[in-house]
């Protein structure tokens, strides 16, 4: 009882004192919250007044970014001082997010006319934004000396309807990691795949022959939302590479899709798979315990994962993952099927203007001379070695030069080689197209899949009900039929 | 007290020890069932501090130490400061919507005034729309016309005091008998008295698990913080927890330290209020 | 007040006094502020918008283009059915569950009962992030999982939780009767002690048993409780998608998608923030007649 009593009275205490404290912290945040927005007002005035002078006027922009490397937020900090060097009377101030929720919250405030003036979002995503009418077409207010630093492929990913929506930051690849001594002795000639690719059939001998009792031939993580990695990944290996084909019909209703899912089905009744659904983090563990042979999702710079794993489990370490062996990793593209092209799935990150209140020509101009020193030069090479891929603009691909990546000339040549193979998307897609995809994805596409690797329905029925669901979205004369190249 | 519910077995002890006990037992391994997951989640926080991809399925971690704590606490300059705005908004959110919601509960019980059924039905038709679509013009409320953010009143305020209180509080108050405030009101006392001197007294219970309730569920709360706070100095505990996890991994075991570590103000609380949840009507109050 | 006054008012029926509207508002005023702000203001903003082909700067009337739409999706129906599905199941075995557990502890003395409440609270104290990541590996379909391993100490197969059509729904129901029940049983509590020890001693002189106090003393006096639980978990049940969201992706074959999750994805993903307020305004409406149901069923006078 006397416990209890104790308890309550430090809580009490604690209460009050929260609550003194608290009235005045309020109360200052609130006063502190208000001060810059009055002084953005202010500034929205002298504007208006001495529109001839830009230099001399201050001005404030806000980018909402999450955590894009462990510590990205960090970085920025450092890299705002030194923009500020060169632009002394414009202020950035960082939103930052945490990477599940960053969507909603940017979708929140755009909606709500509030967006942030830079935003990160995957290129998939640039579409609802453009559709609610708050991206901003960037093209106007960059220095066109600047953008020719950007590839055009990358620049391809952030281009909406012939409109460039915003600045390319990073690509990243996601194709098939493995165990190169398995690989090798299970007949796989890894060197030659890396660099040149391999067939669909050439693969399923290999994960055929690198089936042991104790360890699948491939693991893919296909649990919940991560099945459309799957789909993305082979889609690209029966020739789909965008949702959508270079006369903009809709493609996950061509035959291609049709013998993508009837691969599928063959390869998940093989038993050269797990024939449950396998959690993201669980396919790295698998590989890195011998308990498969090759894995997917997977992208180069779990070569560093792995070696720093071993890197522990020699030296005793008992934070080292259970069961780790020695291996060396390897970076393979995925397998292409018949009458496909070869390519590998590919898919970009970038940074995108967009409108609120405060959004004047002006400050756009502003806006995109802050966004582009982010996406290019060091800053970008930061990231892309982050990754462990090359850049998507001259200059950052230059500050990579004087960077040693702990890589493998084997992986870094097949990382070469991948990149070379992907495809961006067609660049006359349309808002509506591109929200429509991303519908028929999550509703249709994504589910039914599910139930196909649950081995709950059939190739031809999931084929089927994604062209029903697509006709009625699309029309069908929008969508392909026929087998696309 | 609801003992007498049960049937004291005056005649035969025994019987009464045996009916205890197997019901205890029932308790335990229900309550074994349900408790898993925290017992999971609370030894995976003595885990190792690094980032991971996925644990192993073993149920406790190989080595256990403090280091998830320990890196918890200097993941952020604030992890502590979290907490403490956490506690801050939580306890807020508690006393309006004890005051608040207690006294309108009260008086769509037991006043009858004028719009009162339509008022109630409004309240109650308000919680069925879902939160997805009200929070983007709440959000231009409180950001774009009070120029809120960052600011505890911006995390206070929408929830102090929620229809589902009001709600709860009403249908308690309903087991007042009515007579007792009618020969209160002979006497002369006004509602406010009412409510202070006889409706407050009877209510412990009601108003402590209201508080119990509403403050674990502002704890928990994750989104609408998330939505209005952009410095790290005013995230809550729920919103900092969520920056353990990256693009391709997660410092696992030092959100399941943070997570443990949260818990404890919510016990201290729970134990603390412990007294009134036992209390219960004193016995012939409310006879009238 | 004036002794008459109360008389007349005992006679009449529904009659206002000034009194009590001055007193009832004064009441209620606070209360009302902050529902008419933050509430009331953000509904009515909901409702225009799904009339709108929704644009920040610049939304389009387009009538009852959204209402039809979402009316005429397959998708909408068959997760207002996996919806429905779950409240049913879910809402009466946890209110069950809860009333049974809330009555099995009473009987204990003070401190025991104090352990066991702090015991059945706990799943609900902890945070919802960590304890979701631990649900993940707990339904883990490999061999290895948790619970395929306590399926394989009996001898049964491992199930492929929350991938296959068969087990996704039951495997969300589970979690939500094992982690939902806390705040129930202490609300159930708190009726139980509310019900005077007089009422079981005149039941006893009439020879009463165990049950027959239940069923004639115990389940009347909590009515106003069950009600209340019963019409705020069957709303709370109806807007639920973080389930659907983190554990599932509303798969396998749509199975696990919950009207929650269309609605903020329709909101968040697809920029069709017009559509996501209509579904949403119709989701009420259909909350909206439960509810009408369960205060008919539950013998309470809609008076509201």
């Amino acid at each position: 009882m006397k416990v209890k009593k104790v308890l309550a009275s430090v809580l009490s205490v604690a209460m009050i004192s929260s609550l003194v404290a608290c009235g005045n912290a309020a109360t200052e945040t609130q006063t502190a919250g208000s001060e810059p927005q009055q002084a953005e007002t202010k500034t929205e005035e002298a504007k208006a007044e001495e529109t001839a002078a830009a230099s001399d006027v201050t001005d404030t922009i806000t980018i909402m970014v999450p955590p894009i490397t462990g510590d990205y937020v960090d970085l920025l900090g450092g890299w705002i001082s030194e923009f500020n060097k060169e632009y002394p009377n414009i202020t950035i101030d960082v939103i930052s997010t945490s990477w599940d929720d960053h969507t909603e919250k940017l979708t929140t405030m755009a909606l709500a006319g509030e967006a942030p003036d830079i935003a990160e979002v995957s290129y998939a995503a640039i579409g609802s934004y453009v559709e609610n009418g708050t991206a901003i077409d960037i093209s106007k207010y960059i220095d066109p000396e600047r953008l020719s630093d950007y590839d055009q492929n990358a620049l391809d990913y952030m281009t909406l309807e012939g409109t460039l929506y915003g600045l390319p930051l990073y690509i990243t690849i996601q194709a098939l990691g493995g165990n190169r001594e398995m690989l090798e002795a299970a007949g796989a000639d890894v060197t030659k795949i890396q660099t040149s690719g391999w067939t669909y059939d050439q693969f399923l001998d290999v994960i055929k022959n690198g089936t042991t009792s104790d360890r699948f031939g491939f693991v893919f993580a296909n649990a919940g939302a991560t099945t459309q990695d799957f789909i993305n990944i082979f889609g690209v290996s029966a020739g789909i590479t965008s949702s959508f084909t270079q006369d903009l019909k809709y493609s996950y209703t061509s035959d291609n899709m049709l013998s993508l899912l009837e691969a599928v089905e063959t390869m998940t009744s093989s038993g050269y798979m797990p024939n449950y659904a396998v959690e993201a983090g669980q396919r790295l563990v698998m590989l890195q315990t011998g308990q498969t042979m090759l894995t997917g999702k997977a992208m180069p710079l779990f070569e560093n994962n792995i070696k720093r794993n071993i890197e522990k489990m020699q030296a005793k370490d008992p934070e080292a993952v259970e069961g780790t062996i020695e291996m060396e990793y390897v970076f393979l593209p995925v397998p292409t099927m018949d009458n496909a092209t070869a390519s590998v799935f590919g898919t970009v990150d970038g940074m995108i203007a967009l409108r609120n209140n405060n959004t004047t020509d002006e400050h756009l101009q502003n806006v995109l001379k802050f966004m582009d020193f982010l996406c290019s030069g060091e800053r970008a090479a930061t990231v892309d070695n982050a990754v462990y891929l090359t850049g998507v603009c001259e200059s950052a691909r230059k500050a990579q030069e004087s960077f040693e990546l702990d890589q493998s000339d084997e992986n870094a040549a097949a990382v070469a080689y991948a990149i070379s193979k992907v495809v961006a998307p067609p660049t006359g897609i349309s808002a509506e197209q591109s929200a429509n995809a991303k519908t028929m994805m999550d509703e249709t596409i994504v589910p039914k899949f599910q139930a196909l690797l649950a081995g709950e329905t059939t190739a031809k029925d999931v084929y089927d009900a994604i062209c029903t669901e697509a006709y009625k979205l699309f029309g069908e004369e929008n969508c392909a039929s026929g087998w696309i190249k | 007290m609801a003992t007498g519910l049960y049937s004291q077995h005056l005649h035969n002890r025994s019987i009464f020890y045996i009916r205890n006990s197997l019901i205890a037992v029932f308790l335990i391994a229900f309550a074994a069932v349900s408790l898993f997951p925290i017992v999971y989640m609370f030894a995976w926080s003595f885990g190792p501090a690094i980032e991971s991809a996925s644990t192993s399925y073993n149920i406790f971690p190989g080595r256990w130490s403090l280091d998830s704590y320990k890196a918890f606490i200097s993941f952020s300059n604030y992890s502590l400061k979290w907490i403490w705005n956490s506690i801050i908004v939580a306890t807020f959110t508690v006393l309006g919507n004890v005051i608040f919601a207690g006294m309108a509960g009260y008086a769509f019980s037991k006043i009858k005034f004028r719009g009162r059924s339509f008022l109630f039905f409004v309240i109650l038709l308000s919680m069925m729309i879902p939160y997805q679509v009200t929070q983007v013009p709440l959000y231009i409320l409180i950001v774009k016309n009070f120029h809120m953010t960052n600011t505890y009143p911006a995390l206070i305020l929408p929830g102090m005091c929620t229809a589902y209180n009001i709600f709860m509080a009403k249908q308690f108050f309903q087991g007042i008998p009515t007579a007792l405030i009618e020969s209160a009101k002979i006497e002369g006392c006004s509602q406010l008295m009412i409510f202070n001197k006889i409706i407050l007294p009877l209510s412990k219970t009601i108003l402590s698990v209201m508080a119990i309730n509403t403050f674990l569920n502002s704890w928990n709360t994750f989104f609408w913080p998330f939505l209005v706070t952009s410095k790290e100095e005013m995230y809550t505990i729920q919103v900092g927890l969520k920056t353990f996890k990256f693009a391709n991994g997660s410092l696992l075991s030092p959100m399941m330290a943070g997570a443990c570590i949260s818990v404890i103000p919510m016990f201290v609380l729970f134990f603390s209020l412990q007294k009134y949840f036992l209390e219960g009507v004193t016995v012939g109050a409310v006879k009238g | 007040m004036k002794k008459q006054e109360i008389q007349k008012k005992n006679l009449s029926k529904p009659r206002y006094h000034m009194a009590d509207n001055i007193s009832g508002w004064g009441f209620i005023g606070v209360a009302v502020a902050v529902f008419v702000i933050f509430t009331l203001y953000p509904v009515i903003s909901a409702v225009i918008t799904s009339f709108q082909e929704y644009k920040p700067f610049g939304s389009e009337f387009v009538g009852f283009e959204n209402y039809i739409t979402a009316l005429g999706n397959d998708l909408f129906w068959k997760s207002i059915k996996n919806t429905l599905v779950y409240t049913v199941v879910v809402i009466p075995l946890s209110l069950i569950l809860s009333f049974s557990i809330a009555i099995m502890i009473v009987p204990f003395t003070k401190s025991v009962q104090s352990v066991f409440k702090g015991i059945y609270y706990l799943p609900g104290i902890a945070s919802g992030v960590a304890i979701s990541v631990v649900w993940l590996w707990l339904y883990d379909a490999s061999p290895n999982g948790i619970f395929n391993r306590v399926l394989a100490l009996f001898g049964a197969t491992s199930q492929n939780w929350l991938s296959s059509s068969k087990t996704a729904m039951l495997s969300l129901i589970i979690m939500a009767l094992l982690s939902s029940h806390g705040a129930n049983i202490i609300i159930y509590i708190a009726a139980l002690h509310g019900i005077d020890n007089t009422y079981y001693e005149a039941a006893e002189m009439d020879g009463a048993k165990f049950f027959q106090k239940i069923r004639y003393i115990v389940l009347p006096m909590c009515r106003p409780t069950t009600l209340f639980l019963l019409v705020t978990g069957v709303i709370g049940s109806f807007q639920v998608f973080m389930n659907a969201y983190m554990m599932t992706g509303g798969g396998p074959d749509n199975n696990t998608t919950m009207i929650g999750l269309l609605i903020f994805n329709n909101a968040f993903t697809y920029g069709k923030y017009g559509l996501a307020c209509a579904q949403a305004i119709l989701l009420a409406i259909v909350i909206a007649a439960l509810t009408t149901l369960q205060f008919k069923l539950m013998g309470e006078d809609i008076e509201y």
